[in-house]
């Protein structure tokens, strides 16, 4: 019957608690009057994002303001988290275009598989964090919502250094 | 009677097949899948597409594996480098004019040009002039043609020539410009026409049904049986969330070959029905399935019972109707018969339903009129019965009426008992041919509400009229239905297996 | 033994006492202008809190109400007024009604009996800077301080929660521990001064030296005892969020909840003063002697207020500052430290500062003279040397890390070397 005894012999000084006590006290003074400090003064400051940020989607449009999107059906089958709807539809010229098309953005998890799959270049994955709304329905974004945001889109890899490395 | 057999090796594995067999056929048996465009088993050799090309040792140039027939000790190379080499080169050319619109192809995931071109093609075109463009034909019937995405295989124009003896597709134009056309005056309106879709190894050709519908990934199969007809063609139901998306033809060579008619490709529909009968009830009154049970053995019992049953079910329910009630009468809606005629024995039978034969067996009789001589006293059981042409006083003439199907007929305005069953896409089953064949066909899809398989439900209605039938699986209903019918003798669900067995009474014609 | 009590302090006319009617009316002056100052500066030591934590951990902390964040506290004031105020089902409600103003109001009282500056000869008589300058002022403090753990405990008890009932409990168990070694950390105070009027120990110590200096343990002891008294981290085990939900005050919302909040930082204050009054001098301005003597006019008054207050600031930047630094002790350390090392060691430094003064006495010389004063620091100065780096070698704290425990640590590593499977092996 062998027992896992881990033997504790620390130096004295680690040991005694009003020496380190001193020494914490002494850390947190030296951060105390160290005038840099990490907050970022939210609204006024703002995160300047990675090239490769992946935020809520967008959907980006051809010069006439539809959705680029051909309703190929790729992304809702890539996506991991099964947060696209996708209903393929016909327009008058017999071309095919989404009927509907929604992200649900609570269930997805911004993996941009999306964004790497799609032949069309269509839908994207934003730089962009500002998301808030009042209820949760507005989380289901529509293909009108994902054509209208105009935030800048993900990069995927960065242009300079393609191989992450 | 039987071809000697010849020897060879394919990609290092020996292989004996009779004398005769091409190259091709005979690396499916050594397990080696040679990519083919314009070959199909089911139509005539045509050697046009070149994509077949195999190193054969001895040989001095690549020989086309479908049309060269195998030699005695011959060594095949399917992967060598020559002929990878030379594959690659006819994809290339392929590519040259086929458009990169897989996005929006309906054939987009079961491609042969995607596939092998993902395989074994070149990762970019060299080709940088425009590519040639033709506007999309509507060829008539269900087909519709996108010229741009066709690779010239031909194999619809020998389908049509061949097996439907209908020349209504040649190739028009030569060279680059060549493109599948219709003869002058004609359209695909043939009843076997759409097997040119499936036949299509691209998106050239592509069903208007299905256009746009879905993606080939997101369906599920099932391996079925077409309940369209007497035929019994094999199929695969394919469906996406619940709902049954279309039917395909699944090989069987004893029944349909590699084929499926119009017509019942194109009926599928109804098994996505909406107005369905959910949940068991009593004198309108939603109950629980004992009560409904109970409520319907009580009617049943003891009364004369005029049992009325759609030849489309399966085996396994008609078996324990007539154990519970007794054979009853079927009616069966008849149209014109639409043979296939390059195939033998293949047709869209005049008997639209698909278990008349099974029925018959089993002792149902046929008639015109299911409710004739329905005696006041009578209670009326419908099972699965849509009861067309029959007026309700009819109906109402019955002392009580049994509904057991998938919905309540119009003509029954008031049944005593609904007990709702699965449709034939939503439960497991089989099916007799008007060959005597035994088909089975498995469940494709969930059944609607509180809704349960007919034999499930009929196993428990026999229980209670007196007739112990108590199954757990639909093959122990058949295991039951074997022992009880000698028309169904020494059949199981194992020796049916997916491709049917001819019972014993289609041999000892027992065919009424 | 009758032992000199200097009497350095001189008033405008010492034996004019202001009369009962300036007396009265400076009372209710003094009275208010106290309790406005003292709740002012309760919010904003809970401002200075969040300030300070938010530096130490490298942030801005509050700054969005008014310049820096100083409306800040005014903003919490009203939100607190204005939140619903809840009662979970099956309180007892007087006490859970109750419990907040019996945590506060203690806190407040004693302050009565602190002196904040140097007595004003004014022309209506001599008007001491004290609310009720009491000759028991000490034992006053004591007597009331003790109250303070009713408000917790009742707290706890009428919230119907267990969690709240275990941090009640525990603030019961932690104050009563706390307050013996407190109370026998300050008899070193009493033997010195030999007095339990508060002006009395200030003026025993501008007459001598800060008590700071001639009884540093017992300094170092209240100290201690005052963190645990306010139940400020390291000793907040009654509201350990960690374990306790949020302990004695779990349920409670709005202006009660506020109340907790209020009466800690009322508690730190009072420490402060109690500190700056029995170890530091109280108003005392150190390096000088102007601001003891006479005359004593408005002007000196308010500059020793000045620096009363300086001292009090600094006591309550201490404890913050604490408070962002140390971790939370566990049950087991606490009351092992507060009976086992605090308690033994009070005890025995007032046998020893009683002996060290009674000896000094014997010899003759001048409590105020610097060779007394040099003794008595150098026996403090021993004393510390030893708790530091003898005793405190982890058996303070913990059992678990001590160097005392050799035998233990002997036996333990002889078992895994005996064991065939042992993992901790020295090559």
């Amino acid at each position: 019957m062998a027992i896992n005894v881990k033997v504790l012999d620390r130096p004295i000084a680690d040991t005694s608690y009003l020496r380190a006590t001193v020494k914490g006290m002494a850390l947190t003074l030296k951060h105390l009057v160290d005038p840099h400090k990490v907050t970022v003064q939210y609204p006024e400051e703002k995160w300047t994002l990675s090239p490769r940020w992946r935020g809520t989607h967008r959907m980006l449009t051809t010069e006439d303001g539809t959705a680029k999107c051909v309703a190929c059906g790729l992304c809702p089958t890539v996506c991991p988290a099964n947060c696209i709807k996708l209903v393929p539809g016909e327009d008058e010229e017999g071309n095919r275009y989404p009927l509907v098309f929604e992200i649900d953005e609570f269930r997805c998890i911004f993996c941009g598989y999306c964004q790497e799959v799609c032949p069309e270049e269509a839908i994207h994955v934003g730089r962009h964090y500002e998301n808030a709304e009042y209820s949760r329905d507005g989380f289901v974004y529509d293909l009108e919502r994902l054509t209208a945001q105009t935030h800048p889109v993900c990069e995927m890899w960065d242009p300079a250094d393609p191989k992450g490395e | 009677m039987t071809a000697p057999m010849v020897n060879l090796t394919i990609e290092g594995r020996a292989v004996a097949v009779p004398a005769g067999t091409t190259i091709l056929e005979a690396a499916k048996v050594a397990g080696v899948l040679v990519p083919h465009y314009c070959y199909h088993p089911g139509l005539p050799v045509a050697g046009v597409c070149r994509m077949c090309l195999v190193e054969v040792e001895k040989m001095p140039k690549l020989a086309p594996s479908c049309a060269t027939t195998v030699g005695e000790g011959q060594v095949v190379h399917v992967y060598s480098e020559k002929a990878l080499e030379a594959r690659k080169g006819v994809l290339e050319l392929l590519l040259i004019n086929h458009p990169l619109d897989c996005p929006i192809c309906d054939q987009s995931g079961e491609c042969e040009l995607q596939d092998y071109t993902f395989a074994e093609g070149r990762a970019d075109s060299r080709y940088r002039e425009p590519k040639r463009f033709n506007p999309v034909e509507d060829f008539g019937g269900d087909v519709m043609y996108v010229p741009n995405r066709c690779i010239l295989c031909t194999r619809c124009v020998r389908f049509m020539d061949d097996l439907a003896h209908d020349e209504a597709l040649c190739v028009q134009e030569r060279g680059d410009r060549a493109s599948i056309g219709k003869a002058t005056e004609k359209d695909l309106t043939h009843p076997w026409a759409a097997n040119v879709v499936d036949l299509c190894p691209v998106g050239a050709l592509l069903s208007k049904d299905f256009l746009n519908k879905a993606r080939a990934w997101e369906l599920d199969r099932t391996a079925s049986v077409c309940p369209n007809c007497a035929q019994g063609c094999n199929t695969i139901v394919e469906t996406r969330d619940n709902v049954v998306m279309r039917f395909k033809p699944r090989t069987n060579t004893e029944v349909n070959q590699y084929f499926l008619c119009d017509e019942g490709r194109l009926d599928y529909r109804w098994l996505n029905r909406a107005d369905r009968a959910t949940q068991p009830m009593i004198d309108g009154v939603l109950a629980d399935w004992e009560e409904a049970i109970h409520a319907a053995a009580r009617l049943a019992k003891g009364a004369t019972v005029r049992l009325v049953a759609n030849a489309s079910l399966s085996n396994e329910a008609l078996y324990l109707l007539k154990r519970a009630f007794g054979p009853g009468v079927i009616t069966v809606r008849t149209g014109a018969e639409a043979p296939l005629p390059g195939a033998s024995d293949l047709a869209l039978r005049a008997d639209r339903a698909a278990n008349a034969t099974g029925a018959e067996w089993m002792g149902y009789r046929r008639v015109s009129a299911p409710l004739e001589g329905l005696g006041a006293g009578d209670v009326l059981v419908i099972a699965d019965h849509d009861l067309t042409g029959v007026s309700a006083e009819a109906v109402s003439r019955a002392k009580a009426v049994i509904v057991i199907g998938t919905q309540v007929p119009a003509a029954v305005t008031a049944p005593n008992v609904v007990l709702p069953i699965a449709n034939m896409a939503e439960e497991e089953g089989t099916f007799t041919n008007l060959r005597g064949r035994v088909q089975r066909f498995l469940q494709a899809k969930a059944a609607p509400g509180m809704a349960r398989p007919s034999w499930f439900v009929l196993a428990d209605l026999a229980t209670q009229l007196g007739q112990p039938a108590v199954h757990f699986t639909a093959g122990a209903v058949f295991d039951a239905l074997a022992k009880a019918e000698g028309a169904f003798a020494g059949l199981s669900y194992d020796t049916v297996a997916l491709k049917g067995k001819l019972a014993a009474g289609a041999t000892a014609g027992a065919r009424a | 033994m009758i032992l000199p009590t200097p009497m350095l302090l001189q008033v405008a006319d010492p034996t004019v006492a202001a009369s009962t009617g300036v007396f009265l009316i400076a009372t209710v002056v003094k009275m208010l202008a106290i309790f406005t100052l003292y709740m002012v500066g309760v919010a904003y030591t809970t401002l200075a809190e969040r300030k300070i934590s938010a530096w130490i951990q490298d942030r801005h902390g509050p700054n969005r109400v008014g310049p820096w964040g100083l409306l800040q506290v005014a903003a919490d004031g009203v939100k607190n007024i204005m939140k619903e105020e809840t009662f979970p089902g099956d309180v007892y409600k007087p006490l859970f009604l109750i419990a907040p103003a019996l945590a506060f109001v203690p806190a407040m009282i004693t302050w009565a009996v602190i002196p904040f500056a140097a007595p004003w000869g004014s022309p209506w008589g001599r008007i001491d800077m004290v609310v009720a300058d009491l000759p028991i002022g000490f034992l006053f403090t004591l007597a009331i301080s003790s109250l303070g753990v009713y408000g917790i405990t009742l707290a706890g008890w009428s919230s119907n929660n267990k969690y709240a009932l275990l941090g009640g409990l525990r603030a019961s168990a932690q104050m009563i521990s706390y307050e013996i070694a407190m109370g026998m950390s300050t008899v070193a105070v009493l033997l010195l001064s030999g007095n339990v009027h508060m002006s009395q120990i200030i003026d025993q110590q501008v007459a001598t030296n800060w008590n700071v200096i001639l009884l540093s343990v017992a300094f170092l002891l209240f100290l201690v005892s005052s963190f645990a008294e306010t139940n400020r981290v390291p000793f907040d085990l009654p509201e350990a969020e960690s374990e306790l939900i949020a302990g004695y005050h779990s349920e409670y919302s709005a202006m009660k909840f506020s109340m907790f909040p209020i009466a800690e930082y009322a508690n730190i204050i009072t420490a402060s003063g109690l500190m700056i009054t029995l170890f530091f001098g109280g108003w005392d301005i150190p390096f000088t002697s102007w601001d003891n003597v006479g005359p004593h006019t408005g002007l000196k008054s308010a500059i020793t207020f000045a620096f009363f207050l300086l001292k009090v600031v600094a006591f309550v930047f201490f404890f913050i500052w604490i408070r962002w630094t140390l971790p939370r002790f566990r049950y087991d350390q606490l009351m092992a430290l507060g009976w086992k090392i605090m308690l033994p060691i009070a005890l025995l430094y007032i046998v020893v500062i009683a002996s060290a003064i009674l000896a000094l006495d014997a010899t003759g010389l001048s409590r105020g003279t610097v060779a007394y004063q040099g003794a008595l620091f150098a026996v403090n100065l021993v004393l510390l040397v030893l708790i530091v780096f003898v005793l405190d070698r982890g058996r303070l704290i913990s059992p678990a890390y001590s160097r005392l425990e050799r035998e233990r640590v002997a036996r333990l590593r002889l078992m895994a070397q005996q064991s065939d499977l042992a993992t901790s092996r020295e090559s």
